[in-house]
């Protein structure tokens, strides 16, 4: 009895001090922390916030320096926090940091999720186009495809604008690079990113500014203690002229950076479509389409691969023997993801491919090395008598291969084949970063456009295991099929 | 010698590595002949059939099958055709049998001659069924080759070897492998070819077998021909002291 009651008083006394803590709120935390965590993405690039060319261990930006100027009239330090850029607000809601301050522009849809602070910069949308062709607004791009940031303004003014094909894009440069190389016909992006990545492209050009808003902190809704204390601090900091010479050190400041007192709090934008996980089930199914069809495709490219470089590794003379061994090693070495930056940009300028059949060539002829593996294995579990028997009754080398030793290395393998088909099908995923749209891709989009992780991600889940179970099943029953007997 | 020699072999010799296998070898085999090549293990019996087909390279001498001639440094890449001209010609029985585990018995049998003669598969079959009738497995066409015993799989693959309708069957320690109570069905069906006036040349420790069955014996000891005449000469007074060390062991 007498430890259930101490048990019992320490676990109140608990309770009591947690409470305690999170009614001394936020400011409170923060100075007995002495650090103001913010969140951003060093992927937005320069001038926002990016690692000093000096020193990659430092980090410079107009937001770095606006962040520890906030956190200098709170009394704190300033502290960065990494994030992917589009999951700045499910990261700020898990608590990740306490404040957003990363070109997050101020939407009325965003504000159903976060609290925003008065703005830092009023930006504008801009649409660059190549230089010679004849597009001058947004109406004149139906039917293109136009490329943008996921999650950005940008992205919800394309979409809300009728008939064009909007591709997405996780970096600022690869857009302007595929408008250089022809695969898009427009980029909308903010004006500082257009000035910075494209327009300084002597091909490019600025055919219209598409659209206008505003850059601001966001905390945590319930976290208005914060919000006064950051709009106190971005005032004073407009007041004095602090906020002025950052961004004039950066080259930002424009006439649309008003005196302090007249930038608006609020934007009007237009709102966009506010869906539920299931009305997007035909995007997903289609996503799910194109997992499939480059899976299956870059599979049939990797099992004629593989066998090609395992024959050649195996029959080959010295320099067919040294080929394959070296494509092996460097794309089994290298990431698939590298693979596919390096087929899509890097080759662009000389080989120009569509990203569909980038990333069926990419997954494909990653994918051929680990199946080359697989065939090697096969090929040596083959008793080295049964080509004896096969060449004692006449056979050519070839025949022999063909009729008696491959059929056998295939069933070695074949199972290993199964499987690594299905953790292809999951890879397939990487092929996002070319600007596919396919199963993991499309659950992004979705999770940014329902803001929520859980019910698309549920639904993506489903479809992959649809997908893989029967492919899993396969592999066991040849397995259990083709045990050697 | 009134019938053309099926297989010569000139002054023969093949090495492994540092170590001479063989050490000179010369001997031929006449049409419907059957040889019994007998001797100590490690003596040079297996090299010597598989320098007939030249499965084994060898290194110096000649070796004619049906008047094609093997010559030392031939390459599997460069006298393709040449070899398998004259594998064709020289069917090989393997001591672990060999046969193709992805193929029922009918399939084994079939093979080489729809695929290297040729033939209609219809012809194939019928020339497969045949054999295995003759091997005794006409019921186990279908079978693949992990059902069978090591008796019936030897026996396909003698069945395998002489669908390719060769001038001359090697048998490399046909029986060596299998279990005592299975030796007698594969050696009934060896006796059975050399009735019907199958060339062969047996590499084989069942001496009594080759006293029945043999036309000629060869004692093959360190990589040389010890002694060789007629079984019941060899076997009955063997002149070397191989041939004696080995009776002695029966």
């Amino acid at each position: 009895m007498r430890c259930r009651t101490h048990a019992g008083l320490l676990a109140l006394l608990l309770i009591g001090h947690m409470a305690a803590a999170a009614d001394a709120g936020t400011l409170a935390r923060l100075r007995a922390r002495g650090t103001l965590r913010w969140g951003g993405d060093i992927q937005g690039g320069e001038p926002y916030v990016y690692q000093d060319p000096q020193d990659g261990a430092r980090l410079i930006g107009f937001e770095v320096e606006i962040a520890e100027a906030l956190a200098q009239r709170l009394g704190v330090h300033a502290e960065f926090v990494q994030n992917d850029w589009q999951n700045l607000v499910p990261s700020l809601e898990r608590g990740d940091f306490d404040v957003i301050l990363n070109g997050l522009e101020v939407t009325d849809a965003r504000r159903d999720r976060v609290a925003f602070s008065r703005p830092y910069y009023a930006f504008t949308e801009t649409l660059v186009v190549r230089r010679e062709a004849p597009f001058h607004d947004l109406a004149g791009l139906r039917g293109q495809r136009v490329g943008t940031l996921n999650g950005s303004l940008a992205y919800d003014l394309l979409t809300a604008a009728a008939g064009i094909e909007v591709v997405l894009y996780e970096g600022v440069q690869e857009p302007y690079l595929d408008l250089e190389q022809g695969r898009l016909a427009g980029v909308v992006l903010d004006n500082i990113i257009a000035n910075r990545y494209g327009l300084v492209r002597p091909t490019l050009r600025a055919a219209a500014t598409v659209g206008n808003g505003f850059y601001a902190a966001a905390v945590r809704r319930d976290d208005s203690e914060l919000l006064q204390a950051v709009d106190g601090a971005l005032a004073a900091m407009q007041q004095d002229g602090a906020l002025r010479s950052i961004l004039t050190r950066w080259g930002l400041w424009d006439d649309r950076q008003a005196p302090a007192s007249d930038l608006p709090r609020t934007t009007t934008t237009p709102e966009p479509p506010h869906p539920r996980t299931l009305t997007q089930l035909p995007l997903f199914l289609r996503g799910a389409g194109f997992t499939v069809v480059i899976s299956a495709l870059a599979m049939a490219l990797a099992i004629i691969g593989g066998l090609a470089l395992s024959l050649a590794g195996r029959y080959g003379g010295v320099l067919p023997r040294a080929l394959s061994g070296v494509y092996i090693e460097v794309f089994r070495g290298t990431p698939v993801l590298l693979q596919l930056y390096v087929l899509y940009y890097g080759l662009a300028p000389i080989l120009t491919l569509n990203a569909f059949t980038a990333a069926v060539l990419g997954l494909g002829m990653n994918y051929a090395a680990y199946e080359a593996e697989l065939y090697r294995a096969g090929l040596q579990a083959v008793p080295v008598g049964q080509s004896e028997a096969a060449l004692a009754l006449g056979m050519s080398r070839r025949l022999a291969l063909r009729r008696i030793v491959l059929p056998q290395a295939l069933r070695v393998a074949l199972p290993g084949i199964a499987n690594d088909f299905i953790a292809l099908l999951k890879d397939s995923s990487l092929v996002s970063v070319i600007t596919v749209v396919e199963l993991t891709k499309q659950m992004t989009i979705t999770a940014v456009d329902v803001r929520g992780w859980l019910g698309p991600g549920i639904l993506c889940a489903a479809l992959y295991l649809a997908l893989s179970y029967p492919l899993s099943r396969l592999a066991r029953w040849l397995e259990r099929r083709l045990a050697p007997a | 010698m009134n019938s053309p020699a099926v297989v010569t072999v000139r002054a023969l010799r093949t090495r492994l590595g540092a170590e001479e296998v063989l050490r000179g070898i010369d001997f031929s085999v006449d049409r419907g002949e059957v040889v019994a090549l007998i001797g100590p293990s490690g003596g040079g019996k297996t090299t010597l059939l598989r320098a007939l087909n030249y499965l084994t390279p060898f290194t110096t001498g000649e070796v004619a099958i049906a008047g094609l001639r093997l010559r030392p440094g031939m390459s599997e890449r460069t006298d393709a055709a040449a070899l398998r001209a004259v594998r064709q010609r020289a069917g090989m029985v393997f001591q672990a049998f060999h046969l193709f585990p992805h193929l029922t018995a009918l399939g084994n049998v079939m093979e080489a001659p729809r695929h290297v003669l040729g033939l209609d598969p219809d012809a194939a079959c019928a020339r497969a069924r045949a054999l295995l009738e003759r091997v005794g497995l006409g019921g186990h066409a279908q079978a693949y080759p992990h059902t069978l015993s090591g008796g019936q799989q030897q026996r396909v693959a003698i069945a395998r070897a002489l669908a390719m309708e060769p001038e001359v069957l090697l048998l490399d320690e046909p029986t060596s492998a299998l279990d005592r109570r299975l030796v007698g069905e594969v050696l009934a069906v060896v006796a059975d070819l050399a009735a019907q006036g199958q060339t062969m040349v047996i590499a084989t420790h069942e001496l009594a077998f080759a006293r029945r069955v043999a036309h000629h014996v060869l004692v093959l000891a360190a990589g040389q021909i010890v002694e060789s005449g007629r079984p019941e000469d060899v076997l009955d007074h063997p002149q070397s002291a191989a041939t004696r060390a080995l009776l002695s062991l029966e």
